[in-house]
């Protein structure tokens, strides 16, 4: 099976979410586009960007970016390799990451996760859509039972 | 069909104060039985077909034809009649004062509207309040006293709108229609924080004078676009990264949920507000100034809160774990001040004003207590 970040790992949330229906019809639609980059310790990405995109209560695009640009996201997370992998643990254990290891916690700080963005309009919509984003991630908790 | 039984029925009108005579067109349908109908021969543009797309018939789906054109200005008889129907001659002035599209739109209302219908959410049935378990006193103080500070500044962003919303030409229906979610979130605000405060063996603090200052400033603000500066692009700018900090320092879940489902409503008024300005500020640059002017009164209210101890104390407490970790807690209080400011100034720039230079808020508090 596809690792963290793969797109093929988010397709499968993708899955999983549609599956969830009721959950983020709840919550509301989204309609968001970002990227997934996950640093290593030399402040280089240790792997392929991966570009996201919701259209409503689905996840309509997971692909691999060689041009952010032409991907025009509204914000792109960054976090650096350990961090991912700790709050994905987390989720794997108990369904969610603990209290302040969410992805808004995180990237409050903003030394462990933080956002890029050319327009703090767009990068607000990383809050507009949170609890979207953040049971979106908690759904990795069933993927790796 | 059954008669319907009402309740004393020959005492119904044996008092009226008035004699009701039925109109000509009512005499003659009920003499003749022969409908009128000219009022099918009346209408707007005729023949429409909206088309749903993948999230449902939303506004922007409606937006078609004339009915997708919003005029610059409001229609003159200042009446609620629906924007693309048919006019009678003899329609009440309501008298709206705000009657240009350019003193109260935003591009992205009619998005934000649909969204704010879609995600809201219930205080009761969403918020996990089972999961709360008794804090330490010194959290559960500070978390109180951050509470009533939210559920005293919270209302002003339903009661100041509103106040305009009501003077705002009916043409322009989708800022009205997003202003009444704003209402909306603000009153579940104000009774999620209440509800918080009550819940866990606390209660209520102390209001705040600096608080009240800065609410009858924006409540007394001249125009829409004056109020919109205050409230929409530096109060709920500020109180959202306020509620990113309360996501943060949430001592539980429940504290946490509260705040990220309040975040998320938060961002899309000061979205509104932001692009509001942005379009104001082009159609209309000479606004500039007043808009600067209001921010310079609202930043210098904004620091005045800053300057007591009910509104710095319980968040550093919160922040640092505990009181005993209160310098902890202070100098993250002083990273996310940078936030604060950094935040308001990008969206300021996105509004297309350029507030750095004439900006009170420091970048650090700290250059307040050198020299």
């Amino acid at each position: 099976m596809a690792a963290f970040p793969d797109p093929q790992w988010f397709a499968a949330l993708g899955r999983l979410m549609e599956a969830e229906g009721e959950l983020f019809r709840r919550l509301g639609y989204a309609e968001v586009r970002f990227v997934i980059k996950v640093i290593g310790e030399n402040d280089d990405p240790v792997a392929p960007l991966v570009g996201l995109e919701f259209d409503g209560y689905r996840l309509a695009r997971a692909v691999q970016l060689d041009d952010t640009a032409a991907f025009d996201p509204d914000f792109v997370i960054c976090g650096r390799r350990p961090v991912w992998d700790r709050m994905l643990a987390e989720i794997a254990r108990g369904g969610r990451p603990e209290l302040r290891h969410t992805l808004s916690s995180l990237a409050l700080v903003g030394d462990e996760l933080w956002l890029e963005s050319t327009d703090q309009l767009r990068e607000d919509k990383f809050f507009r859509f949170n609890q979207t984003l953040q049971e979106f991630f908690n759904l990795s908790a069933r993927l790796s039972r | 069909m059954p008669t319907v039984q009402i309740k004393d029925e020959a005492r119904i009108g044996s008092e009226a104060r008035y004699k009701y005579e039925p109109s000509a067109y009512l005499q003659k349908l009920y003499h003749s039985g022969t409908p009128d109908l000219g009022w099918m021969n009346q209408h707007g543009e005729w023949g429409v077909h909206a088309r749903p797309g993948n999230l449902g018939l939303r506004l922007k789906d409606i937006e078609i034809g004339t009915y997708g054109v919003v005029p610059e200005k409001g229609g003159d008889h200042l009446s609620m009649a629906p924007r693309g129907a048919a006019l009678p001659s003899d329609l009440p002035s309501l008298g709206f004062t705000v009657n240009q599209k350019a003193e109260c739109w935003a591009d992205n209302v009619m998005e934000l509207y649909e969204e704010a219908v879609a995600r809201q959410w219930s205080s009761a049935r969403d918020i996990p309040w089972h999961e709360l378990k008794p804090l330490p006193d010194d959290l559960e103080r500070a978390m109180c006293q951050l509470c009533t500070f939210l559920t005293e500044v919270e209302f002003i962003a339903a009661d100041a709108p509103t106040r305009w919303m009501s003077r705002i030409n009916q043409d322009f229906l989708e800022v009205k229609l997003f202003l009444a979610t704003q209402a909306m979130d603000e009153a579940r605000h104000t009774e999620v924080f209440r509800k918080r405060a009550l819940a866990n063996g606390g209660g209520l603090g102390v209001a705040s004078p600096p608080s009240e200052w800065s609410l009858k400033k924006i409540f007394d603000s001249p125009n829409f676009s004056a109020q919109t500066a205050r409230l929409h692009l530096l109060g709920e700018g500020f109180v959202l990264t306020m509620f990113r900090q309360g996501e943060f320092l949430a001592p539980t879940r429940v504290d946490q949920e509260i705040f990220r489902r309040c975040m998320q409503d938060e961002s899309r008024h000061v979205g509104y507000g932001t692009v509001h300005l942005r379009e104001q500020l082009k159609s209309r640059p000479e606004l500039a100034a007043e808009i600067h002017n209001e921010l310079d009164d609202a930043e210098k209210i904004l620091l005045q809160l800053f300057g007591v101890p009910e509104q710095v104390e319980p968040m550093a407490i919160l922040m640092g774990g505990g009181l005993d970790h209160f310098d902890k807690g202070m100098e993250l209080q002083g990273q996310l001040w940078r936030r604060i400011v950094n935040e308001y100034l990008q969206r300021c720039d996105s509004a297309g004003l350029d507030r750095r230079p004439r900006c009170l808020l420091p970048t650090d508090f700290n250059k307040f207590f050198e020299g």
